[in-house]
């Protein structure tokens, strides 16, 4: 059984659908990739599924159970986290706080085994080093490990990635791939939005292809390289290659 | 029935009244995303300008106008853009504790330099009523009803009909991309605060004709203008009208049919359920963080 | 870790204070002493509902005078004596916080400040003139509630050391605790909290109730101490004023910014209102200004040193 499933999801703001009667599913340990052009809609589903918004039509189904509609938090809890394209860590708190948040709430574990499993996760991904320092201080890369710390501090299962790599030169970018292997190692299921198209293509197992906010395509990484739509989508005439 | 038509009536240029020194309020929040605390500093300086005119040089109030717009106008624009210009990116917290600031530094100076005594601006016109069918309608009242409607008429041609205007509403709704068209933002800051306090400071010398002045004026005035624009929607300039109204006629059939006491705790009420049942107005074209 | 310092030297200084009335000080001392204790009990609160959530609340007057209010009326009419009746002022604060924090803790910066703004008024113009409306003799309106005589000025200094310990204890249990990151995570990012797996709305709820109920509580002792309450007196938006600005000077959600911030501006006011009734608005006015533009985070705040992260 799927881990994640979502049916005909739907989402309007005022009259346009950002998200348009959307189906996708995702098997566990998978690493499903989405793209699409700018304002496809990738940030809003996720938006969705994480309970940020409540979706107009359809419905998301974790493990079994519906989640959607429930509140940020108890999805979190559930087991799904989100890294945010625009990075938000608690500034003025260190990165260890940032990432000891994620343990106390997302995983609800008292303080003393949060705090364990901050340092833990901190020497994971790399950002030991920094654990002092006051997280709205360190570089952008840095940043960026530090929401995906958080995401795994939470115990999520399946951990959505917003473009998580932006910005990133190409050997910051192989570190986080590597990263994102071992976390699948470990039996977590990604899901990542990419515009790098290498990259979505080097990690992904299955690709999904969003477009004004329906999906236009599904498969393997080289079935949709060489699907038609999704050529057109991005190399057509009304349309900017992203 | 006649009761009720002179407590409608009455809202109604109460609400006119309203809609004058809020839209200011609502100006500045709409484009900055401040709320400024010392709005009724401002109301109470316009209506200081024309007291002292109107005493010293016994110019007639209305006449007074031009100065005291102009004056506000001056005083907006330098505090904007000595002051508050260097916090406009900080978190809204800052902002309203600044303004807040703001407001205790001149309502206090203004209470050591002018004292507590409370001042009227008594012309020959100030009592004289129209009667239409046994309905009263105060001159003044009816005079600066007319003057509300002009002035936010006025700001709203301004802002979709001139250069500035335009300026400004790009700012507002996208400030990168205005500066990216080569809009110095922190300038239109600067212009649009000192036209809040223009047009606030007109019509604070216009209430003086009929409302008490005296330097603690202020706060109420501030209080109203939050309520005035919560309820027609922050930002959206003719929503300062239907706030206006909506207040000023719920305030005038409170005191008339239960308390005049009473009504001041409607309004309050009022606000806090508008807060939470529809933060974006009447109309819904406010702006929600 | 550095918190040991400023948490000895507290720790040190209320030792001191409480023998120090029995060493002949003034009467006119230990009544300033208590007056500043009261008010670093209400910065104190202040601090846990605004100072690490970030949601500025305006009408936290509100409960300060329910709880006087509250007070008053059991002592008065139900002869309950004073400390049963200061418990249930905090009490009756604290039930009544739940459904206003709950619809207003939803809204976002400048609402919520005018929502509770709008609530603490409210309250002051109900108490006004609810006897009126309703033809009763109950909260006596304007004319206000006259309390039973007190004890002597030593009883409320003790009363309100006790409570500006317990205010300043709780805001360390709370910082280091769960509970403290969760708001302090409210306040950086809510929404990367509320992802992050923080109930956001139901921690901001609770400090709220947290700090409401103390703020009864002290309502109810200042109106034992001063004998005569007003709605005008109780619900004056100034109090919250004072609030607000002693938790800026000292330094918002630290823990012990409200101590200085609130013993700084106490004394202030106390050389400066007799002769000059203004000049202390006034300057009050020039030091928001000032620490807005220039140290934002307060005294005690601003000694976070660069680059590093210390929990005072």
């Amino acid at each position: 059984m799927a881990i994640l499933e979502a049916r005909n999801l739907t989402k309007y703001f005022g009259v346009l659908a950002a998200v348009h009667s959307v189906d996708f599913s995702v098997e566990k340990g998978e690493i499903l990739g989405m793209i699409g052009p700018n304002g496809a809609g990738k940030s809003t589903l996720f938006n969705v599924v994480m309970g940020v918004y409540r979706p107009d039509k359809g419905e998301v189904v974790f493990k079994g159970k519906m989640i959607s509609g429930l509140k940020p938090h108890r999805i979190c809890r559930a087991g799904i986290a989100k890294t945010s394209q625009m990075v938000q860590p608690f500034n003025q708190m260190s990165v260890f706080e940032n990432v000891l948040v994620g343990g106390l709430h997302g995983k609800g574990l008292p303080l003393s085994r949060a705090g364990k499993e901050a340092e833990e996760i901190l020497e994971f991904v790399g950002l030991g080093g920094l654990k002092e320092r006051p997280s709205g201080s360190i570089p952008v890369p840095a940043r960026r490990r530090l929401e995906l710390a958080r995401a795994l501090a939470t115990g999520a299962e399946i951990i959505l990635l917003d473009e998580n790599m932006a910005g990133l030169n190409p050997t910051e970018i192989e570190e986080v791939l590597r990263l994102l292997r071992e976390i699948r190692k470990q039996g977590k299921t990604l899901i990542v939005v990419e515009h790098i198209m290498r990259v979505i293509m080097g990690i992904s197992d299955r690709i999904m292809v969003l477009n004004y906010g329906e999906k236009i395509a599904e498969g393997t990484p080289g079935e949709v390289a060489n699907n038609e739509r999704v050529i057109d989508a991005y190399l057509g005439e009304k349309r900017c290659f992203a | 029935m006649l009761l009720f038509l002179q407590s409608l009536l009455n809202g109604i240029l109460l609400g006119g009244i309203y809609a004058s020194y809020s839209a200011g309020f609502s100006l500045i929040f709409g484009v900055m995303g401040v709320v400024n605390i010392f709005h009724g500093e401002m109301v109470m300086l316009g209506a200081f300008i024309t007291y002292w005119m109107f005493t010293l040089f016994h110019i007639d109030p209305f006449l007074t106008i031009p100065f005291s717009a102009l004056s506000l106008f001056i005083f907006g624009y330098l505090v904007q853009r000595f002051v508050i210009n260097r916090v406009v990116e900080a978190p809204p917290m800052i902002s309203y504790i600044l303004t807040f600031g703001f407001h205790l530094i001149i309502a206090y100076t203004a209470l050591w330099v002018w004292t507590a005594d409370f001042r009227t601006v008594t012309t020959g016109y100030s009592g004289l009523n129209a009667d239409i069918g046994g309905i009263i309608i105060p001159y003044a009242r009816f005079v600066t009803f007319v003057l509300a409607l002009i002035v936010v008429a006025g700001l709203y041609l301004l802002l979709n009909r001139s250069e500035v205007g335009r300026a400004i509403q790009a700012t507002a709704q996208d400030k990168e991309m205005a500066r990216l068209m080569g809009v110095n933002i922190h300038r239109i800051y600067a212009i649009t605060f000192g036209m809040g306090a223009a047009i606030t400071g007109i019509a604070g010398s216009m209430l003086s004709t009929y409302f008490i002045v005296f330097p603690q004026m202020g706060l109420p005035y501030t209080i109203i203008a939050f309520c005035v624009v919560v309820l027609g929607g922050m930002g959206y300039i003719p929503g300062a009208l239907w706030g206006g109204m909506i207040l000023g006629v719920v305030q005038s059939l409170t005191a008339t049919y239960l308390s005049a006491g009473l009504s001041g705790a409607f309004t309050f009420i009022l606000l806090f359920i508008m807060l939470i049942v529809r933060p974006a107005g009447i109309v819904g074209k406010g702006i929600v963080e | 870790m550095s918190r040991r310092g400023p948490k000895a030297l507290f720790i040190t200084i209320v030792l001191v204070l409480l023998i120090t009335p029995y060493s002949g000080m003034s009467g006119y001392l230990i009544r300033l002493f208590a007056t500043i204790f009261l008010w670093i009990g209400k910065t104190g609160c202040w601090n846990i509902i605004s100072g690490h959530t970030g949601y500025i609340d305006f009408g936290a007057v509100g409960y300060y005078g329910i709880g006087s209010y509250v007070t008053a009326l059991l002592m008065t009419k139900g002869h309950v004596p004073f400390l049963v009746s200061a418990l249930a002022g905090g009490l009756v604060s604290g039930l009544i916080a739940l459904p206003i924090g709950l619809p207003t803790l939803r809204l976002r910066g400048a609402y919520f400040g005018i929502a509770t703004l709008a609530f603490a008024e409210a309250m002051k113009q109900i108490l006004l003139e609810f006897d009126k409306t309703v033809e009763v003799n109950f909260f006596e309106g304007p004319h206000g509630i006259t309390l039973p005589m007190g004890p002597p000025n030593e009883f409320f200094y003790y009363i309100g050391l006790a409570i500006m310990v317990a205010v300043v204890g709780i805001t360390y249990r709370i910082r280091g605790s769960k509970f403290g990151y969760a708001l302090r995570a409210i306040r950086e990012a809510e929404l990367a909290a509320e992802l992050s797996g923080v109930d956001t709305l139901k921690a901001k709820v609770e400090a709220y109730i947290i700090g409401a109920f103390f703020l009864g509580l002290i309502g109810g002792v200042e109106a034992y101490w001063l004998t005569y309450i007003t709605p005008h007196m109780v619900f004056d938006v100034f109090i919250t004023i004072q609030m607000v600005v002693m938790s800026l000077l000292g330094g918002i959600g630290t823990v012990f910014g409200p101590v200085v911030g609130a013993s700084f501006l106490t004394i202030l006011y106390e050389l400066l209102h007799r002769d000059f009734p203004y000049t202390y608005t006034i300057i009050v006015g020039f030091i928001i200004v000032g620490i807005v533009l220039l140290m934002p985070k307060g005294i005690v705040g601003t000694r976070t040193t660069k680059g590093r992260v210390r929990k005072i």
